[in-house]
């Protein structure tokens, strides 16, 4: 296919995603299920891609993003609060240190580059242990990082454990997906850089791919800042769909959700993220809501469905896909519009994946 | 002509094993030398030590007029040590990463293959020319650096070509055969732009066909890159055939050095080597 022809479908089929979201918020209403399930899976797709950064495409398994997500939507939150309402959020602190405000999309920008700060500091150190070492290092400073903000100390400037309301939030489902766009547009542009296939080089081989002069160290802690400061922005997005935000919703559980996604859609495929994460989404929110309610048919109680059911239902079928489906939706693969036109010109592929 | 590489006493120690025994080699430019020496010699092990993959116990490893390494037996192993010089290279140790060395001019290949398996051939060759850009994560994300892009893609066709592996350029790596996969190490290696390469045993697993091609292409690759090679080998025809100098180890310790005849006529070397090691 022409490059040109190629981007005039990209643009109309980018035109029509946001057509149709525009379309659905119209048809359905701000407020019905199918609004919900594409502004939160839309962030949650941010967010998904840019853990498939780190463990899809570099190979470190990290399972620090619910921190970075929570350094993140708290940035934005504490950043964006009103100055005038900053004494009725902050009233066990006098109204708080911060007693500015920035428009939205610096907050949202600044979220990820202090998340990206955080990353950097504890990617020094953490960054040099391997595989499931890393694992506990990550997780163990989401979970630190979730204690200290809620210390009462720093109250003045994180609230303590009190709630942090009344910024700014988004009011379409329009804005999440812009803004997630763009992100996991930046994601596929570096991966599709030579820093990309270096990462991709790392994840394959570290030996070899030393051997071909490229800085493990570098590379893992530039991968790492990167897909905080992504981290970040998804937590400032989480922030605004939420309305409010507290600490101890980050719970390393976020975390497993978003690598469940990641693994469901398929480690190192960034469409497999995405479609991952509104199947995802639609599941927890909406369709497999009944499993969380006590339903009675007549007047025999249906057995097993009661809250708490639902992450039972989701636990097998992380089971299931890690048994039977390793390599998820998409397993390594992209959607791309060479392979659609090909499919539908009946052409064969050269080799397995050629270009 | 001028010394490319300088082993000087180097000792390999691991725990209680020595593995190389005060070893001392230089390789001079344009030289095709070869490092040859029963199974478990020690050969590999030299080249882990010349490439920053180990660092070495005792004794000093230069490339050009860099020190690359440079060591002296610390802590557990100064008692351990039984090699000779222990106290010959005291002083600040030097340690070169392989990343490192590599941008200097040292490419290698493996014993065991080391293909980035999810990769296609012509991508595995493009990897290799990561460390010679200019562009910053930044240009490279927003695709400034189109021209270097474009650089690098020609840069790593033409080594494809120069293997003559450029109608395999879109299969999967791991899917080409055997003999194919060692050419493209070659390949990959050879778009880091060295000055030295490093083959570890390149016809392991060559028909006697592929084995005599390999010959010729490794003097053709030296002749077009104005590379110096040296080579670990076990196929005595190819070594013989192609080397200007050959150096013999056994048991980590140096055992011949000299021109291909005078080395097949060593008497050690036939103890040690080719009277056991039949082909």
């Amino acid at each position: 296919m022409k490059k040109s022809t190629k981007a005039a479908v990209g643009t109309l089929l980018v035109a029509a995603l946001f057509a149709g979201v525009w379309l659905a918020e119209r048809l359905a209403g701000a407020n019905s299920m199918l609004v919900t399930v594409l502004e939160k899976g839309a962030i949650y797709a941010l967010i998904a891609v840019s853990m498939n950064l780190l463990n899809g495409f570099t190979g470190l398994f990290s399972l620090g993003q619910a921190g970075f997500m929570l350094v993140g939507a708290y940035t934005y939150a504490i950043f964006t609060i009103p100055a005038a309402r900053r004494m009725a959020v902050y009233q066990y602190y006098q109204g708080g240190i911060v007693q500015f405000e920035l428009p939205c999309l610096l907050a949202i920008v600044l979220a990820g580059v202090v998340a990206a700060a955080f990353a950097a500091l504890v990617g020094l150190p953490v960054l040099r242990l391997k595989s499931d070492y890393l694992a506990i290092a990550t997780l163990g400073f989401a979970e630190i990082i979730r204690a200290v903000i809620q210390y009462d100390k720093l109250g003045p400037l994180t609230n303590g454990s009190n709630l942090l309301k009344t910024y700014p939030t988004f009011d379409t489902a329009l804005f999440p997906f812009a803004v997630a766009g763009v992100c996991i547009a930046v994601i596929l542009m570096l991966i599709h850089s030579t820093y990309g296939r270096a990462c991709k080089a790392i994840r394959d081989d570290e030996i070899a791919a030393e051997a071909m002069g490229i800085n493990l160290f570098r590379h893992k802690l530039l991968s790492f800042v990167i897909s905080s400061f992504f981290a970040g922005v998804g937590g400032a997005l989480l922030a605004m769909y939420q309305g409010t935000v507290q600490a101890n919703a980050f719970k390393s559980s976020m975390t497993y959700e978003i690598l469940l996604i990641v693994v469901i859609g398929g480690m190192g495929s960034v469409t497999g993220s995405v479609l991952a994460s509104f199947l995802f989404i639609a599941c927890s929110e909406w369709w497999l809501r009944f499993l969380d309610v006590e339903t009675f048919i007549g007047t025999v109680q249906v057995p097993l469905l009661r809250s708490g059911f639902r992450m039972v239902v989701f636990s097998v079928v992380i089971m299931a896909v890690v048994l039977f489906y390793r390599r998820g939706i998409m397993g390594d693969r992209e959607f791309s519009l060479d392979a659609i036109a090909r499919a539908f010109s009946g052409k064969k592929r050269k080799g397995a994946r050629a270009k | 002509m001028s010394t490319v590489l300088r082993v000087k006493d180097v000792t390999m120690q691991f725990g209680g094993v020595v593995a190389i025994d005060n070893l001392s080699m230089h390789v001079d430019e344009g030289e095709i030398v070869a490092l040859i020496g029963p199974n478990g010699a020690g050969k590999t092990t030299a080249f882990n030590c010349i490439t920053g993959v180990y660092e070495p116990t005792n004794g000093e490893i230069a490339f050009g007029d860099c020190i690359i390494a440079r060591s002296h037996p610390t802590g557990k192993m100064k008692k351990l040590y039984a090699g000779a010089h222990a106290d010959k290279y005291l002083g600040a140790r030097v340690r070169l990463s392989p990343d490192k060395i590599t941008r200097l001019g040292i490419a290698r290949t493996f014993q065991n293959i080391r293909l980035f398996k999810s990769q296609t051939a012509f991508e595995n060759v493009l990897i290799a020319t990561h460390l010679r850009r200019t562009s910053n994560p930044f240009t490279a994300t927003l695709h400034i650096n189109a021209a270097e892009e474009r650089r690098m893609r020609e840069r790593a066709m033409e080594m494809l070509e120069t293997v003559g592996l450029a109608d395999s350029a879109g299969e999967l790596a791991t899917s080409l055969p055997y003999g194919q996969q060692r050419r493209l190490e070659i390949a990959r290696a050879l778009a880091t732009q060295p000055k030295l390469l490093l083959l570890d045993e390149p016809a392991a697993g060559m028909n006697p066909q592929e084995t005599d091609e390999l010959g010729a292409f490794i003097r053709e690759i030296k002749d077009r890159f104005q590379l110096t090679v040296f080579m670990i080998e076990h196929h005595m025809n190819l070594v013989m055939d192609i080397s200007d100098r050959i150096y013999v180890i056994d048991f980590g310790r140096q055992i011949a050095e000299g021109a291909p005849a005078e080395v097949r006529d060593n008497p050690a070397v036939i103890a040690a080597y080719l009277g056991v090691d039949e082909e």
